[in-house]
């Protein structure tokens, strides 16, 4: 038990918060509600839910920016309440909608930080260099704060949380509103950091195809309760969403596909059919056998697995 | 927390509260122009009432307090501040620091700030109205302007506190003490014309005694025993006090959200 709690960056159970608004805090909102997460050192966790579902609240709570009402957070191996001091030195965060002061430059931004966690002369200056590099904001070193496009400032944003090489990061929805092509560079970016630096990362998200490409695991939170948890696979697997079996056919609509035994679910889209079925391997020969034998003729076969967004529909529901 | 960084947090604030106030328009506005019109309209308004050089300097101490005390503790609220406007408070309480490096650093450019205006403000006196700075000595000017330094670190630190306790909607209210500590503490006047209650409540003011102290040297009658002992020693109390608040008021913002929400 100690042993393999060594290896957890974040062992969090049962942690609730409730926000208070209004006078005398009359308007309550329960953003969690008896949240337990465990991230092993060395991982990428996906926090993916719906808007208002708590990623941010679970986040802030793990990075010491708010206290949960009740529930025990260790992270690191300190809690976050009563060892929150040490604990900062180790981590950082980044997020999606960020925000700096307005007239610092780029380079300004790093360095004030860099100070903030303890470095000063050569290394300040070499680790804000690595930085710029990394984040390929080189042309805009000198340029104020406020001049930068969102994805600039994303960029800085994420500069900033690297200048203290954190043990832990939290990403909060980091490729929120960027272009595609950017977004896919951000996200090697956070691939890269794990692969080379062993760096944790807790991320949340509502992009179901980053959190399947990026993270070994993924929570699913919806009204403060996480729903589900496990790797993209096991999670398609979990809910029995099965494998699709996507069919060309001539004719191109079969009537008795969607009752055919194994078959959960048959959808019909661009002229293809297809099929969620339980298991693929078992079901595939059967279904084209019987295809075969009503003289379909079968024009084209592909077999895939649901995508996330599949899952996180069901899900929510 | 070694020595080193430490002294690294507070200068990382130092230079960023200078960057800041180096590039912002206002800043001229607020270090020459105000202070500027208050020295000339009142020192013109002592020639009309035709008071007398020790009366003249006694009102000019006044409003050169108020100026130096104005723009210093308004750097020490910029502590806070800058973050609130720009939304960033949140990466300010997630590193490892703490509020006295913020409002350390805070207050060491609004000292420099400061200071620049007493030297202006004094100039322009002498040679519009004859204004005599040095009567009192070196050392009774430095224990005039610590004790000004020290009214304004005692209000900005409450103004933070305020602040992250109500959020934005504390700011008005937080210029508006400044004047009233100012009104309270004798600005243009002894703290003996004032009705008792009120004169009560100034007694309690640290920088009541420190304006008495200076202008006694004027040939003003001190009306404390030992002002500038009790200055320190409340000014003291009272940055203890500002900064459990401040303290405290963070701690509040970490379990109610507000430390999140000002940041969005
Ligand atoms: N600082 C705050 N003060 C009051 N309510 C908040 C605060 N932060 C979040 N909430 C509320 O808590 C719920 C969860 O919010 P959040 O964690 O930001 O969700 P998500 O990040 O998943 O979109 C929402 O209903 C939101 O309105
Ligand atoms: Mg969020």
């Amino acid at each position: 038990m100690v042993s393999s709690n060594g290896m957890l960056a974040i062992d969090a159970r049962d942690v609730e918060k409730t926000f208070r608004s209004g006078w005398f805090g009359r308007r309550q909102t329960q953003a969690l509600r008896g949240v337990s997460l465990t991230v092993a050192r060395g991982s990428i966790v996906g926090v993916l839910g719906p808007n208002g579902a708590g990623k941010t609240t679970l986040l802030s709570i793990l990075a010491t920016l708010l206290t949960p009402d009740r529930g025990r957070v260790l992270v690191l191996g300190h809690d976050v309440v009563r060892e929150a001091a040490v604990l900062r030195r180790r981590l950082n965060m980044a997020s999606g909608r960020p925000s700096f002061l307005w007239s610092l430059r780029v380079g300004e931004i790093i360095a004030f930080y860099g100070r903030l966690y303890g470095l000063s002369g050569a290394r300040l200056r070499r680790r804000v260099d690595a930085l710029i590099d990394l984040c390929e904001l080189g042309p805009y070193r000198r340029v104020p704060y406020s001049d930068l496009s969102t994805g600039l400032k994303q960029r800085v944003a994420l500069a900033k949380s690297l200048v203290n090489e954190p043990e832990l990061l939290f990403l909060d929805e980091p490729t929120l509103g960027l272009d595609p092509d950017v977004s896919v560079r951000v996200r090697e970016h956070i691939a890269r950091l794990r692969r080379e630096q062993g760096m944790t990362i807790v991320l949340t998200t509502h992009y179901m195809r980053e959190a399947d490409e990026l993270c070994d695991e993924i929570a699913f939170i919806k009204a403060g309760r996480i729903l589900s948890r496990g790797t993209p696979g096991e999670l398609k697997r979990q809910i029995r969403l099965g494998e699709v079996i996507a069919l060309r056919l001539d004719p191109p609509t079969v009537a008795w596909l969607a009752e055919a035994p194994g078959v959960l679910r048959c959808v019909e889209a661009d002229g293809w059919v297809e099929c969620t079925v339980d298991e693929a391997e078992k079901r595939l020969p059967e279904l084209l056998r019987a295809l075969h034998n009503d003289g379909v003729v079968i024009r084209n076969v592909q077999v895939r697995e649901p995508e996330l967004e599949e899952v996180f529909v069901e899900l929510a529901k | 927390m070694s020595w080193r960084n430490e002294l690294l947090a507070v200068w990382a604030v130092t230079l960023r509260n200078a960057l800041m106030g180096s590039r912002n328009v206002f800043f001229f506005f607020e270090l020459l122009f105000w202070p500027i019109v208050g020295v000339l309209s009142i020192g013109l308004m002592t020639r009309f009432l035709e008071l007398t050089p020790a009366q003249a300097s006694f009102v000019l101490v006044g409003t050169i307090a108020l100026s130096v005390i104005n723009v210093c503790q308004l750097e020490v609220a910029y502590a806070v501040l800058l973050d609130v406007w720009s939304k960033s408070l949140k990466h300010q309480f997630l590193a490892p620091i703490g509020i006295r490096h913020l409002t350390l650093g805070s207050w060491l450019v609004g000292i420099v700030r400061s200071f620049a205006v007493f030297v202006l403000l004094t100039v322009l006196g002498w040679w519009a109205f004859d204004f005599e700075v040095l009567r009192p000595g070196w050392l009774a000017l430095g224990t005039f302007l610590l004790g000004c330094f020290l009214t304004a670190w005692v209000v900005g630190v409450a103004v933070c506190a305020l602040i992250t306790l109500f959020g934005n909607r504390a700011e008005a209210f937080a210029w508006a003490s400044v004047n009233l500590v100012l009104v309270l503490a004798g600005i243009y006047y002894p703290v003996s014309v004032l009705p008792d209650s009120i004169a009560a409540i100034a007694r309690a003011i640290p920088l009541t005694y420190f304006l008495d102290a200076y202008r006694s040297y004027y040939g003003f009658q001190s009306e404390f025993a030992a002002p500038v002992a009790t200055g320190l020693a409340l000014s003291a109390l009272y940055a203890v006090l500002a900064h459990w608040a401040f303290l405290a008021a963070i701690q509040r913002a970490r379990r109610t959200g507000l430390l999140l929400k000002m940041s969005e």
